[in-house]
């Protein structure tokens, strides 16, 4: 009994914040420009959202879906062959795990120990300041995240039904799309689930690559919002709802994905 | 056939090889080389000055005060989200009605924008009107500059990345406790283990590899900090919160000082690549196992 109450007062106690949020994009500021300790709004208003959607403000969540798309659709075009290959195929001097030692690593940098060249790179090739080069940029991110992935998957495919297709005489591009794709489904959303959550949040990059306000993502955004007024808390919470609300639910479909990425990383 | 069955994993892994080589190796090697010049952008009229970039990371104050707050903050933070996890995960260990809502809302700070929950935490911390500190003067307390004093700066970021990331910690460790047999403890039970004993001398020690890559995964995130200082403290007051992330960006995209900020992220691929050996290491003995 003890272990319920305690479970769900812990709970309860880290949504606090979150519940902070939305009350207070729901409140006229005289109500959180103030010392009171009231959560819930008294006199609840959709003013900020209102502003939001007024300034258009609302078009820079775009950039972010954007974003997000075009990263997860890279990360799984190159990372899905890249997983099969290793799974898969017999590679010459260890180059398997040569590989995904060096995935580890890049996994485990630091963003920023490569921004500086980064930025050279796409600003040679003109992606500066593009939402393109930002997809570009996040593969640093998304790329080993996607191939680390996909190989628990893969490897949980049986073999054995794609030596039957080949006995048919199936080629391999159509095992690949026949066979392996539909039963690697449930993996393939659950990373895709992933990364696309992953460049949603991103900020680094966002703030180094992107300069011109209207392609903001919306985490360099709300970072602009955070230091030009100190107290312009109600505007503040309704973007970072905005923000967070795709995430939130994204989380209740891939709870089980969690624990699973989770185990993969036991292997 | 043979010819075509050999080149087609080649042919698979390309698009991969092509992405890490343009955007990682390529970089990976261009900041080594930056590292070893004097120069304000890239290697046009860029002097060769050796180690001397190295030279003066180790000199200079602002660089050892940037390492001292990373290390300081990565064992702390870790260590706090480690026994947080696994304390919810032994708190969740036994099935009640409401536990999976109960897992479900307690992962949803962790897969919140750092941004977002900059943003909430900084409102929490005011110093006049924050959340934070409106509760503590109704009942009495004084407020507390959290931001503003360089002695709490740092343990109030701790504070938000252990709500932001306990939840993580969580999950690793919770992955573990459900693959510990229960006959193990039924036998440790006849034999007499109070609870203590048992948590002691069997949870424990079977927890330990996960409790290990919980601990190691934490640290390795810990160790890159920077949106949560750039947006919070902007590394301030003073130096109290600078980290080495705030370093690198600061010499490299606002004192154009590349060279410098390509040695202090040297020093960063470095220690992230000794982070990996040891998660490769304890990987490949869990293969093993």
């Amino acid at each position: 009994m003890i272990r319920i109450v305690a479970a769900f007062g812990l709970c309860a106690l880290s949504l606090i914040p979150l519940l902070w949020m939305v009350a207070t994009s729901l409140k006229p500021p005289a109500e959180y420009v103030s010392t009171s300790i009231a959560l819930w709004p008294q006199d609840p208003t959709l003013a900020h959202y209102r502003v939001l959607l007024d300034s258009g403000m609302w078009r820079l969540g775009l950039n972010s879906v954007v974003v997000a798309l075009g990263t997860v659709a890279l990360s799984l075009l190159a990372g899905l062959p890249a997983a099969y290959a290793l799974a898969r195929f017999e590679l010459p001097r260890r180059f398997d795990i040569v590989f995904l030692g060096f995935v580890l690593v890049i996994k485990l940098a630091p963003p920023i120990a490569l921004a500086i060249p980064l930025y050279q790179v796409l600003r040679a090739l003109g992606l500066l300041d593009t939402h393109l080069g930002l997809i570009l940029a996040n593969q640093i991110l998304a790329l080993p995240f996607a191939i680390w992935m996909l190989l628990g998957f893969v490897r949980d495919v049986p073999y054995s039904f794609e030596e039957a297709a080949m006995l048919d005489g199936a080629g391999f591009v159509k095992r690949l799309l026949q066979i392996v794709v539909p039963l690697l489904m449930p993996g393939l959303v659950a990373t895709a689930v992933f990364v696309a959550i992953m460049s949603w949040n991103e900020f680094l990059f966002a703030l180094l690559f992107i300069q011109t306000p209207s392609k903001f993502t919306l985490p360099a955004f709300i970072a602009t919002l955070i230091n030009e007024d100190e107290t312009l808390w109600g505007r503040l919470s309704a973007m970072g709802l905005i923000a967070s609300l795709p995430v939130l639910l994204a989380v209740g479909l891939v709870r089980r994905g969690l624990t699973r990425e989770v185990s993969v990383d036991q292997h | 056939m043979t010819a075509s069955r050999r080149l087609l994993p080649w042919l698979l892994l390309t698009p991969a090889l092509l992405i890490f080589a343009g955007l990682t190796l390529y970089p990976l090697g261009r900041t080594l080389a930056l590292s070893l010049f004097a120069t304000d952008y890239g290697f046009e009229n860029a002097k060769f000055v050796g180690l001397e970039n190295f030279q003066e990371l180790w000199d200079s104050r602002f660089f050892r005060q940037a390492v001292t707050n990373t290390v300081v903050f990565t064992v702390v933070a870790t260590v706090l989200e480690v026994a947080a996890g696994l304390g919810l995960a032994l708190l969740l260990n036994r099935a009640f009605p409401g536990r999976t809502l109960v897992m479900t809302l307690l992962l949803a700070p962790f897969v919140l924008s750092t941004m977002v929950v900059t943003a909430i935490w900084r409102a929490w911390f005011h110093f006049d009107l924050g959340f934070l500190n409106n509760l503590l003067r109704a009942v009495g307390i004084p407020g507390v500059p959290w931001l503003f004093d360089p002695n709490l700066a740092l343990w109030s970021i701790v504070l938000v990345d252990l709500w932001q990331t306990a939840p993580f910690a969580f999950l690793i460790i919770f992955a573990g406790l459900r693959l510990i047999p229960q006959d193990v403890y039924e036998a440790a039970r006849v034999d007499g283990a109070g609870p203590w004993r048992r948590f002691r001398d069997m949870t424990l020690p079977l927890l330990a590899p996960y409790l290990f890559v919980a601990a190691l995964l934490r640290s390795v995130d810990s160790f890159k900090l920077f949106d949560k200082v750039y947006a919070m403290t902007g590394g301030g007051p003073g130096q109290a919160t600078e980290t080495v992330s705030m370093f690198v960006y600061r010499q490299g995209f606002r004192f154009f000082d590349i060279g410098l900020a390509s040695a202090a992220a040297v020093v960063m691929i470095v220690v992230a690549g000794l982070l990996a050996v040891v998660y490769a290491a304890s990987l490949l003995k869990g293969a093993g196992r």
